[in-house]
């Protein structure tokens, strides 16, 4: 019996890592666009972006799944009982409509990437901003152009200065993705919960709390590495 | 027409006016010494210079091209800022070393991103200054294992890697424990031994006094009073000028 619920968390904690590495590689560039959105001298822009985080980082992430993997599925019938018959929207309605049979995944993926997104952009905000200015005119009076001066100056600097809050930050991603449970998306909780439902069995489900620790067991192995890496300069 | 022409420059923020109408002139070669108690807009006249701030009225020529003019300052783009502000080197209060990159690399970064020559001209060309700078033993140094004193000779090796026109420190000594003084300002002498064009605002009076060819003095936005060392510490004309040099005076009695 153990083999079998060690070998069926496994399985569950595959879609765990998928969702964990879909939003991370997604989540850490979108989040440094929308960082730049933030902090954007254009004040529609900035405006737009600091509404939008709010949002997400006010409502709590299992909403906002409910909300990806329900309500494009609802424009959809909406759209198509409307009845408005202008070819443009129909095309859209057609495609809309196939959203609701959109994937389980695909929508945890959506809500994951988002919701992060908007997280790593405050770190990433916070890291930029604490860079000192004399290191931005240092690079000017050098002649250096402003991309030159983020990438070869500012850069490694703010990677250095955002290492901790981001290695919390991605702890909390490991342990957030059993919320997918609540669309239905089989990870490891999942998982655990139908030996409780089919054979009275409650040890799987603690059991569960293995996993969790021996990833985010690595990942704090990882960081710490890294932390150390970046130990040669001061900034 | 001088090296460095410097007309009627003004700037102000908001509605404070920093600089009321400065102009001057500086020969190739010669070292200016900018003096002045703090808020005097000594350092706001350097940070105009290099374009870190725009002068909101007044023209800066140097060797004869006009390289800022306020009319136009917004039609400028970057590259063309660029490129003149290449004329000016700059050297901080607060070093701003890049703090990832040795000294050596320092020094080299800007010119490899200019590319001002081969790989091998420029790291020749950094080793040179640095040794000039008396740090060649230094080379493969970080920021922070290296003194404020040798932070700033670094800081000055990577100004002078670009060839700039004309040099200005931005009171280059006030953020150094005062024994690490000295090694700076003796860098900076050797300097105006190689016939380099400078611009220094500093509080060191007698610094100014023995490297300086032209002093000026500068008191709420306007030169108050310019002229040679002599002019400006055995007789100065203004008040304004004699009672600052004996305030500072004091102070380094105590």
């Amino acid at each position: 019996m153990f083999w079998t619920v060690t070998l069926s968390l496994l399985e569950g904690f595959v879609n765990t890592l998928k969702i964990f590495g879909m939003t991370l590689l997604v989540a850490l560039p979108l989040g440094l666009v929308l960082s730049f959105g933030s902090m954007s001298r254009f004040a529609p822009i900035r405006f737009i972006v600091k509404i939008f985080v709010w949002i997400i980082r006010g409502t709590p992430l299992m909403l906002q799944l409910f909300v990806i993997y329900y309500v494009p599925g609802l424009v959809g019938i909406w759209a198509q009982s409307a009845q408005i018959d202008i070819p443009v929207i129909n095309l859209l309605v057609e495609w809309l409509s196939t959203w609701t049979i959109m994937d389980r995944l695909a929508a945890a993926f959506i809500a994951f990437i988002i919701n992060y997104s908007c997280y790593f952009s405050e770190i990433y905000r916070g890291g930029i901003e604490s860079i000192p200015r004399g290191q931005y005119e240092a690079g000017q009076v050098l002649g250096m152009t402003k991309s030159q001066i983020f990438f070869k100056v500012v850069l490694l600097q703010v990677i250095k200065r955002i290492v901790p809050p981001m290695s919390n930050e991605i702890i909390t991603l490991v342990k957030d993705t059993a919320l997918v449970n609540t669309i239905s998306v089989y990870e490891v909780i999942w998982n655990a919960q139908r030996f409780t439902k089919t054979d009275g069995l409650l040890w799987p489900l603690f059991y569960t709390g293995v996993f969790y620790l021996a990833f985010n067991g690595l990942l704090t192995l990882l960081f710490g590495y890294i932390e150390k890496k970046m130990n040669y300069f001061r900034s | 027409m001088a090296f460095l022409e410097v007309k009627n420059i003004k700037k102000s923020f908001g509605k404070t006016e920093v600089i009321r109408d400065i102009s001057f002139s500086l020969e190739k070669g010669e070292v200016l010494a900018i003096i002045g108690s703090s808020g005097s807009g000594k350092t706001t006249l350097l940070r105009c210079l290099n374009f870190l701030e725009t002068a909101n009225g007044g023209e800066i020529i140097v060797d004869g091209e006009t390289i800022f003019d306020a009319e136009r300052a917004k039609k400028y783009t970057d590259a063309e800022k660029r490129k003149a502000r290449l004329r000016f080197g700059l050297i901080f209060q607060q070093f701003n070393l890049f703090p990832q990159y040795t000294a050596l690399k320092n020094v080299m970064l800007a010119q490899e991103l200019l590319k001002t020559g081969t790989k091998q001209e420029i790291e020749a060309k950094s080793r040179d200054l640095l040794d000039m700078v008396g740090l060649s033993d230094r080379l493969n140094n970080y920021p922070c294992q290296l003194s404020g004193g040798q932070q700033q000779r670094v800081a000055i090796a990577r100004a002078l890697a670009l060839s700039p026109d004309i040099l200005c420190f931005d009171e280059p000594t006030s953020a150094l424990d005062p024994e690490l003084t000295g090694e700076v300002l003796k860098a900076i002498k050797a300097l105006k031994n190689s016939d380099r064009t400078m611009i220094i605002v500093t509080h060191e009076m007698n610094f100014a006094k023995h490297v300086a060819d032209k002093i000026i003095y500068m008191a709420d936005g306007i030169i108050e009073e310019m002229g040679t060392p002599e002019e400006i510490f055995e007789n100065p004309k203004s008040e304004k000028t004699a009672a600052f040099l004996q305030s500072s005076k004091e102070n380094d009695g105590v």
